[in-house]
């Protein structure tokens, strides 16, 4: 699956992987995440966190007639207040997006996988 | 005075005047935010997250600083709001463990607090953004810690603290491109400093002034400008068109006529337009203002005083100036050649308009275009020499008519279908003359096949076929080969019927309003199945009526 924008010059088509890979680079910017999760936690083991070269598996892009939705699997730090760095996540990934490849997100869904609690 | 230890109610009193500081400057952390996301929110959200800690701080009865600086960070985390709002709770957080058992704070704790604050704030994210309010936290902690060595008393230190925010503050565009573009410092940032600047002013027993960076004001308008350029594509897009910039100096006289209270001028300014900033002190009142009618915010400034350092700059102009607007162009020299065709739905306008057509007339199968509606297009080509393609032999005549009409040299291609008009406008030839591209395009035309897939309105018998009404036809150069119940396999059947494997190369599919994607998936592989030397070019031409046009060369 693939987004695709035509231009005057020609198509440009953006995959899957991209689009994700931008939206997780947007999401670990944001305050309050401390990784990806795997969307498949069972097959991948708990919560593992995922590294760069591995956000899709944290990120997943839909697509329902013209409309883009995108699932997003995060682990947040232990005392943070979890609803609002989830809202934080949705608003940079969504503006991100549409800045960077110029795609219009419907909805930003945020599963939240894990605390992670560091020793203070 | 010298004060070496804090108790619970001087730092419980500090937060407020922090909270009550922020409170007042958050419209200007506002305009300043353009990151991470510039929606102009830093300020109201830092506002909210520090006045929910504040209000717990009001509760604690205890004179405890730890119990206080606790309450402050619960507080904080249940109203944390925003990016810039949790990770304020996330400093303070970290602040009050290391305060945990004190009741009294020294410097050196004050200053190990501020370090513990940013531990646990860079704990709390994978990937520390430098140049944002965590840098200006570990800045200031890093140059507390030296502070607090050499400085017992609290006065001196704070002030010291607030210093090295400040300077910290400063340095934030240079880590952080956005910033360094716009030209403005980091709005959580500067939020933090202000929290600060309240402690200190409260250490002072000094009342703050509202505003306590007037020079930031020109930062304040450049992020303004910064986030509306990102607003506007099109010049009709705006809509106040005067930036307007002006100061007021206060004047006894008119001031006892009509005090001055900024809420309330800001207030009466914000319905004659946006983008508002309004920065006052005792002296000054600086506006800046996007408005339709300039003089009108003027007339409201005078009547607090006399107006200096005016300034007003007409968005319109300057966004048309950027953009390049066509409209607003003057008459532009007619080009050598135009061309003007017809066709119908966004999609084939585009296709046409891709492929050089300077003007593509709405029209097609039962709703030709009229002479004078191929005469208008000529005309609005405006070039020397037109082409017209009328891609239908029912509008031949009328285009013939207007180009005989025509008060510049115009020849008609006859082409009778879509797929002959684009391949009519690949044989197109700026440097030939008319006649001369009138034939080659017709010669090209000739070489290929066209073919289209519509519904048939009535049950009818017809080159042999018997149709039912709702039936698919596949038309093949104006004859019906085909009709069936099955959209999908009248196009294959048609596809069939047209293509020649042996001297055939290329299948163009243009899918119309009545195709969905699945379809013209369905027939790319059907295609790729039976026809593998063939080259498929898809296009959307969103044409009503024919769910898809063939073209086969």
């Amino acid at each position: 699956m693939s987004v695709d924008l035509t231009t005057k010059y020609g198509h440009i088509t953006i995959s899957n992987e991209v689009i994700s890979t931008v939206a997780g680079g947007a999401a670990v910017e944001c305050y309050g995440i401390v990784g990806m999760a795997s969307k498949n936690q069972l097959r991948d083991g708990l919560a593992e966190m995922l590294r760069r070269e591995n956000f899709s598996r944290g990120v997943v892009v839909r697509q329902e007639d013209e409309q883009l939705h995108i699932d997003m699997y995060i682990i947040v730090s232990y005392g943070t207040k979890i609803s609002e760095v989830a809202h934080n996540v949705q608003s940079q990934v969504k503006y991100t997006l549409n800045k960077t490849v110029g795609l219009s997100v419907s909805s930003v869904n945020i599963f939240i996988q894990g605390v992670r609690v560091i020793n203070e | 005075m010298t004060l070496r230890k804090l108790e619970g109610t001087t730092l419980a009193e500090m937060i407020l005047q922090g909270a009550h500081h922020l409170k007042s400057n958050s419209q200007m952390i506002d305009a300043l935010n353009v990151f991470p996301v510039p929606d102009g929110d830093t300020g109201t959200n830092m506002n909210l997250s520090m006045s929910s800690g504040a209000e717990e701080v009001k509760n604690v009865s205890a004179n405890h600083a730890g119990l206080v600086s606790q309450a402050f960070a619960k507080g904080l985390l249940m109203g944390a709001r925003g990016n810039s709002g949790v990770i304020l709770s996330q400093l303070f957080r970290g602040f009050s463990k290391a305060l945990e058992e004190k009741e009294t704070i020294t410097t050196k704790d004050f200053a190990e607090a501020l370090q513990g604050g940013v531990k646990t704030a860079y704990k709390a994210v994978m990937k520390p953004v430098e140049g944002t309010i965590l840098t200006v936290a570990r800045e200031t902690g890093e140059a507390s810690v030296t502070l607090a060595e050499k400085e017992e008393e609290f006065l001196p230190f704070i002030q010291g603290v607030v210093d090295a925010a400040r300077e910290s503050l400063k340095g934030t565009p240079e880590l952080l491109p956005v910033l360094k573009e716009v030209g403005v410092v980091d709005s959580g940032g500067q939020g933090l400093l202000t929290i600060y600047e309240g402690f200190l002013a409260n250490l002072k027993g000094e009342e703050m002034p509202e505003h306590s960076t007037m020079n930031s004001m020109g930062e304040m308008v450049n992020a303004e400008h910064h986030k509306l350029a990102q607003d506007f594509m099109d010049t009709d897009d705006i809509k106040y068109g005067y930036c307007t910039e002006f100061m007021v100096k206060f004047e006894e006289e008119k001031l006892a006529e009509t005090p001055y209270k900024e809420e309330a001028f800001r207030e009466v300014l914000s319905e004659h337009g946006d983008s508002l900033l309004v920065v006052s002190d005792e002296e000054l009142i600086k506006v800046h203002i996007h408005t339709e009618h300039p003089g009108n915010a003027l007339n409201l400034g005078q009547q607090y005083g006399s107006l200096v350092n005016m300034k007003i700059e007409n968005m319109r102009e300057q966004h048309t100036s950027i953009v390049g607007d066509k409209k607003q162009t003057k008459p532009r020299e007619k080009a050598g050649y135009g061309i003007v065709t017809v066709a119908m739905g966004d999609g084939m306008k585009k296709l046409f308009e891709s492929l050089g057509a300077n003007v593509v007339i709405q029209g097609g199968q039962t709703m030709n275009p009229s002479t004078k509606d191929i005469s208008d297009a000529i005309v609005e080509a405006h070039a020397n020499n037109v082409l017209i393609l009328p891609n239908n032999k029912n509008i031949t005549m009328a285009a013939e008519q207007a180009a005989e009409l025509a008060e510049v040299n115009a020849a008609v291609v006859p082409s009778k279908t879509i797929p002959q008009g684009i391949s009519a406008l690949l044989g197109f030839n700026p440097e030939a003359d008319l006649i001369a591209n009138q034939e080659e395009m017709s010669s090209l035309m000739a070489q290929v096949k066209s073919g289209q897939i519509t519904y048939a309105v009535r049950d009818t018998q017809i080159d042999g076929l018997s149709i039912e009404k709702g039936h698919f036809m596949g038309i093949s150069e104006g004859k019906i080969s085909s009709a069936q119940k099955d959209k999908l396999a009248t196009a294959k059947d048609l596809l069939k019927e047209m293509i020649d494997e042996e001297e055939d190369e290329i299948v163009t599919i243009i899918s119309g309003e009545e195709a969905n994607e699945q379809e013209v998936e369905a027939l790319e592989a059907y295609l790729e199945e039976h026809y593998e030397d063939m080259e498929v070019e898809i296009h959307r031409g969103d044409q009503p009526i024919y769910s898809f046009v063939f073209s086969v060369e």
